[in-house]
């Protein structure tokens, strides 16, 4: 009963104590680009562990885990971002998240944070080794071995940086798209080559980053295949606004859970 | 050299336009990630646990710098040779041309070295009456080519193509113009072969000291390096005091590191390990040695947060495996050093605050980290450089606010769900029935050269709110 040594995380979240002990239960960090932008990526990831015999939890107070600020050197915004999303997040057995870039934040990141702040080190510390990213969970830990969704056509799967380099996310995803009834995974030329997004650096330095998105687009057209898929939104927002800015106004671009799921977003992009 | 790298920004925008020097890029990429994965493919043993002895070597060395230095220079005097120290540049250059003047020389030639970049040697050469020669191949086509800053730091000539070099030689050389690669370092060799002959001084780089032997180690393709410090009466060697390595055993751990990582060979061309003054019994080498062991910034970095930094063996398959790098070359990152590892060098030796952009120009992917075969973990050195940016208050008040507001915001829940909220709506507004966005003003950057994809229409935690409330 974790909830009872946090009272913090069981105000907030509004967590029962009390709770069928045979379920998993997890709490899922939506992550801030799929609360804004794709929507229909939590409800797929929700699906996804559900479908896989989870008790599923979205902490409401969530908000994003400060990786931007991070990466932009503002140490403090993270440190306080940190502090919040331990709190929300602490009283699971696992926490998961639908991007090994945000997942990695806690994992790798957060510990370190905590420099003159033991109490906090240990919290993050253990937060992190329930942390997992969502096809690593399905795959690693829960190991399935069905999924939900079906997908009539191929695909090709775009390795984000993050999740292959950092958490060696690369077959986890491909097992996982095997089990989906339909599909056909077609690799590109260079699929672990960066997309260009790098957080804010597609902001900054638009012109760089767009020139790399281009050859990855590029790579990805080579496929023939009928949708680019990946695990991190970021680089999906990218690679599909690089796409149609060419002129591809065919090949969709899909996260992974929603394919796994078979939650699909409308054609027209609107959730389904 | 001068810093250009504060004009990041402008010279990456002149590399993207320019479509001769985007293939010769895209050529440059295929040639070296491909060789050096083939090279790690086919090693032996363990690459990884390599890569875990050249980071023990690198960091043994450099936690106990002042005594492998004092070793070094204790060996090499032995064995005939002055050690100088240099603190920065123009101390180099002083010692150069100091030496240059005592043994009457008129004429060097040039074996690579990167720290001649950070010191400006050759125009101080030539300001002192003294001719410098460039013989590595790239560096003598840069020279020719009214003195061009290299591009990378062992191909320095990767931005130009064949076809500009065989302009250059034509131009140059007043001989009929080649287009063959084989006919071309033919003529070049013919023109540096007076050079190796007449001069009177060789300046080399060096690619590792060895403390217990008191050696310099060059590791070159072209042979060129053999000529330089055998062939006249003085050798100089300027290398930076970070380029120790204790006993001849950990050298050839890093020799099986080096050319795998830089080229993708098993061992390059040659290897010269080239210790003290000519001997009685010796048919050539130098009657005088001279080692300049430059600081230069390195000196200041040990025991800092950024030591891991003097690990680098400058191999450089941080910008081969780059996409920031292979999208805008070497010359955008405005100093000496390009790629990650200039990135963070050039902040640290030239000033933080002088290359505000170089640290940000980074997606963060990692592939230079995992390729590094010293293990530096260079996105998390960039990472560190931009908290010390922010640190001193050395970011755009615009980027400021930004981070400012959307970490205040995202630190108040229900705050943030109605900004989120209204931002959604307002971008639904702004793609008007589209799946697109095409100019977002709020990140012009963004939609220059690609669209900015719609939202789905509402937020997350609005619809999982009014979905528990209607099973509730």
């Amino acid at each position: 009963m974790r909830s009872f040594r946090h009272p913090v995380c069981f105000l907030h979240c509004g967590i029962l104590p009390f709770h069928n002990a045979k379920l998993m239960r997890v709490a899922l960090f939506v992550t801030c680009l799929v609360d804004l932008m794709r929507p229909s990526v939590g409800f797929a990831a929700i699906r996804l562990l559900e479908a896989a015999g989870c008790e599923v939890v979205v902490p409401e107070t969530q908000t994003c885990c400060g990786q931007p600020a991070f990466n932009s050197g503002d140490r403090r915004a993270a440190l306080a971002l940190a502090k919040k999303t331990i709190a929300e997040c602490e009283g699971f057995d696992y926490v998961v998240a639908p991007s090994g870039s945000c997942a990695d934040q806690i994992r790798s990141e957060y510990p370190g944070l905590f420099v003159d702040e033991p109490e906090w080190r240990r919290r993050a510390k253990a937060l992190a080794a329930r942390t997992w990213e969502l096809t690593s969970f399905l795959a690693d830990v829960l190991k399935v071995d069905t999924v939900p969704g079906e997908f009539a056509g191929s695909v090709t799967y775009h390795d984000s940086c993050t999740g292959l380099r950092s958490l060696g996310i690369k077959q986890q995803p491909r097992r996982l798209l095997g089990l989906v009834a339909g599909l056909k995974l077609k690799e590109m030329p260079e699929s672990e080559a960066c997309c260009g997004f790098g957080g804010t650096f597609a902001v900054k330095f638009g012109d760089i980053s767009a020139a790399i998105a281009e050859k990855k687009c590029i790579n990805a057209q080579a496929a023939q295949a009928g949708a680019v898929v990946g695990g991190d939104l970021g680089c999906l927002l990218n690679i599909e606004g690089k796409l149609r800015r060419m002129g591809d106004e065919t090949t969709r671009v899909l996260h992974v859970a929603e394919v796994l799921a078979g939650v699909l977003p409308n054609p027209d992009g609107k959730a389904g | 050299m001068r810093s250009q790298a504060m004009f990041f920004q402008r010279r990456a925008g002149e590399a993207l336009a320019d479509p001769r020097l985007q293939k010769n890029f895209a050529g440059l990429k295929d040639k070296f990630v491909g060789m050096r994965a083939r090279a790690v493919a086919n090693y032996e043993n363990d690459f990884e646990e390599l890569r875990d002895a050249g980071q023990a070597i690198r960091d043994r060395v450099i936690d106990n710098l002042d005594v492998w230095l004092e070793l070094f220079e204790e060996k090499a005097t032995a064995r005939g040779a002055t050690v100088l120290w240099a603190r920065d540049g123009s101390e180099i250059c002083e010692h150069v041309i100091a030496i240059a003047q005592r043994h009457g020389v008129t004429k060097v030639t040039k074996s690579k070295s990167m720290l001649s970049e950070e010191a400006q040697l050759n125009a101080a050469l030539a300001a002192a009456g003294i001719q410098p020669v460039e013989t590595d191949l790239g560096e003598y086509i840069l020279q020719i080519a009214d003195n061009e800053p290299p591009s990378h730091i062992i191909a320095p000539a990767a931005h130009k193509n064949l076809d500009e070099v065989a302009d250059l030689f034509a131009a140059t050389h007043q001989q009929p113009r080649k287009t063959e690669i084989p006919a071309l370092t033919r003529e070049a060799r013919e023109v540096l072969r007076e050079h190796f002959l007449s001069a009177d001084m060789g300046i080399s780089g060096g690619n590792f000291l060895i403390a217990e032997t008191g050696s310099v180690v060059l590791v070159t393709n072209e042979g060129n390096g053999r000529m330089v410090t055998t062939l006249p009466k003085v050798h100089v060697v300027i290398t930076g005091i970070e380029k120790i390595v204790p006993t001849l055993a950990d050298f050839a751990t890093l020799m099986r590191l080096l050319p795998r990582s830089a080229t993708g060979q098993e061992i390059s061309n040659y290897v010269s390990v080239c210790t003290g003054t000519k001997g009685e019994a010796d048919a050539d080498g130098p009657e005088h040695t001279y080692f300049v062991l430059v600081d230069n910034g390195r000196a200041g970095l040990v025991g800092s947060e950024f030591q891991a930094m003097l690990r680098c063996i400058r191999c450089g398959a941080c910008m081969n495996h780059c996409p920031v790098y292979q999208t805008v070359g070497g010359h955008a990152y405005g100093w000496v050093y390009p790629g990650p590892m200039g990135a963070v060098l050039t902040s640290l030796y030239t000033g933080i605050e002088n290359a505000l952009d170089l640290p940000h120009a980074s997606t963060l992917c990692n592939q230079c980290g995992v390729v590094c075969p010293v293990k530096i973990p260079l996105p998390e050195l960039l990472r560190k450089l931009r908290e010390r940016q922010t640190e001193r208050g050395l970011r755009p008040w615009s980027e400021r606010l930004a981070l400012s507001v959307w970490s205040r915001l995202a630190q108040r829940p229900a705050l943030y769900a109605l900004a989120t909220k209204l931002g959604v709506r307002y971008l639904n507004w702004l793609a008007s029935g589209r799946d697109r966005i095409a100019v977002l003003g709020v990140a012009p950057g963004w939609t220059a050269g690609r669209d900015f994809p719609a939202p789905q229409g509402r937020t997350f935690k609005e619809l999982y709110s009014s979905r528990q409330e209607q099973k509730a």
